[in-house]
């Protein structure tokens, strides 16, 4: 039933030719914006369940997002953004405030949002929702995993940012945050140990990006640290385990624009210490990960664009060498344009490696039992205004 | 004689279109605005919200044509070094990341000349045969 509204929503957005709707607001309130979107996509893959039951084909993979901006003032903007979305086990149509800030921009080089703000890591992480501002349907998942979404994609607390001409030089664009994530414990069905809390004390970063004196070039580095404490529920002990994981991650990235072509390579590393009060239930450990990607794209002509990728993710460096410890996806796109506000997407991916595929979408099989070579099929439609 | 001066009147005719080529846009700000050149750089990041003050500290408030406009096109690809789509794409990853709005989209060059006449501070581009009104013609180097 809620796909069926989800679909219909999208047929009455996608069959009038809109433009974002303003409000002029009484007295000396500025005006008001609306945008929004609508996504529902489609996954199947020859063997193995990837993000959603994909095996027999899945249409759990919805996005629907709704964001209002008013400018107060020149320097004053306020904004908030409804996001509810289905992806597998993940979402289930949950309406969530997405974003929301107060935005003073005081100077072009100085400027403070206070709120719930998305996360700049990466190029793409912080637009990593928003399919039509991209050719690809899934972003590479090395480093924009889907199913880490809540972790990844927003913090609640206050960002400094701003942007600095540097001549013949070139530009400096530069973001830094801190703050916290609240956290929904999800239940992981199967699974023996059970998370009685979790919480993130603290998120802070930055990422800067460098807009060089050749035109299009791009470079940029982002750094996060974060520290997440939980206390689990193990087998076999009557108490809990607190276990805390400091982690630190970034990403190194590159793009480069001429015209309708796009040259993007990312490579980041991930480190994760694990902290137990009871090694011996849960086991102390130091984990590096590291992934990447090169990814081209070129829009042939107003209604076509055709993108491929490469992407590697290695979960724990130290276990390259087995299936489930390396995941390499290469993909191909073709998006089609129906008009400005409404596209389809068509993709296709092989995969060689079962890491990136969860234990308890499959049945609760080790990882190891997997396939390890498998095909994704995945196909997606979005209106927005 | 009379083919000599038909070829005569042709290179006259010709010579006179070359002086007075037909721009595919102008830019254009606020009569009082005391600007007359600008750098091109500068209009890039005005038009993608990255400068929003003039160098004298006032609000500057970019107006761009429709999507399919020729002078969009053209300023698109000359000023922004990127095709109208990318533009977009780079609006919708700003507009739905909460990081920023793009600037109005006004259906016609008469409406864009209009704004630009009742908003001090303003910038906006039309094609070279656009009535001014008024506003101010500035040059992009």
């Amino acid at each position: 039933m809620r796909l069926v509204l989800a679909m219909s929503a999208l047929a009455l957005v996608a069959s009038r030719p809109a433009a974002a709707v303003e409000l002029s607001l009484p007295g000396e309130l500025g005006q008001l914006q609306v945008h929004g979107f609508i996504s529902q996509g489609f996954l199947l893959t020859s063997a193995n369940n990837y993000l959603a039951h994909s095996s027999r084909g899945s249409f759990e993979f919805t996005e629907l997002g709704l964001n209002f901006t008013m400018l107060a003032t020149d320097k004053l903007t306020l904004g908030l953004q409804i996001f509810s979305h289905d992806l597998g086990p993940i979402g289930d149509y949950r309406a969530t405030l997405d974003w929301y800030s107060v935005d003073y921009h005081w100077q072009d080089w100085l400027g403070i949002r206070a709120g719930r703000v998305k996360l700049p890591f990466g190029l793409y992480n912080d637009s990593s929702d928003i399919d039509s501002a991209r050719t690809a349907i899934l972003l590479p998942q090395s480093i924009y995993p889907a199913q880490n979404r809540d972790f990844l994609l927003a913090q609640t607390g206050f960002e400094l940012y701003g942007y600095r001409g540097l001549g013949a030089a070139g530009g400096l664009d530069y973001r830094f945050y801190g703050g916290t994530i609240f956290l929904d414990i999800r239940p992981q069905p199967g699974s023996p140990i059970t998370a009685v809390d979790l919480n993130v004390p603290y998120v802070a970063g930055g990422r800067v990006l460098w807009a060089a004196p050749v035109e299009g070039l791009r470079l940029g580095g982002s750094l996060q640290f974060l520290r997440l404490e939980t206390h689990l529920l193990v087998p076999s002990s009557p108490g809990q385990v607190a276990v805390n994981l400091p982690v630190m991650l970034w990403v190194a990235s590159v793009e480069y624009t001429v015209r309708d072509l796009l040259l993007t390579a990312e490579y980041s590393r991930w480190r994760v210490r694990t902290e137990s009060s009871n090694p011996s239930l849960f086991p102390e450990g130091l984990t590096f990960s590291e992934r990447g990607y090169a990814l081209a794209s070129y829009r042939v002509n107003s209604w076509l664009q055709t993108g491929a990728y490469y992407s590697l993710l290695f979960p724990n460096v130290s276990r390259r060498g087995s299936l489930e410890g390396r995941q390499h996806d290469a993909a191909l796109t073709l998006r089609f344009d129906i008009n400005p506000f409404w596209l389809v997407k068509v993709e296709g991916h092989y995969m060689h490696g079962m890491a990136g595929l969860s234990s308890s979408l499959n049945g609760n099989q080790p990882l190891s039992s997997l396939h390890p070579d498998w095909a994704l099929f995945a196909l997606k439609t979005t209106a927005f205004f | 004689m009379r083919i000599c001066a038909f070829i005569l009147v042709g290179l006259v005719t010709a010579s006179g279109a070359a002086e007075r080529p037909r721009s595919a846009y102008v830019l254009i700000v606020h009569p009082s605005s005391r600007v007359s050149r600008i750098d091109r750089k500068f209009v890039a990041e005005v038009f993608l919200r990255r400068a929003t003050r003039w160098p004298d500290d006032t609000p500057v408030h970019p107006v761009d044509l429709g999507p399919d406009a020729p002078a969009r096109i053209r300023f698109s690809q000359e000023i922004l070094a990127r095709s109208v789509a990318s533009v977009r794409s780079y609006w919708q990853q700003q507009i739905f990341s909460g990081q920023g709005l793009p600037p109005p989209e006004l259906p016609n060059e008469q409406a864009v000349v209009s704004y630009v006449l009742s908003h001090p501070g303003a910038i906006g581009y039309v094609t070279g045969d656009t009535p001014l009104n008024g506003a101010a013609v500035v040059e992009a180097n």
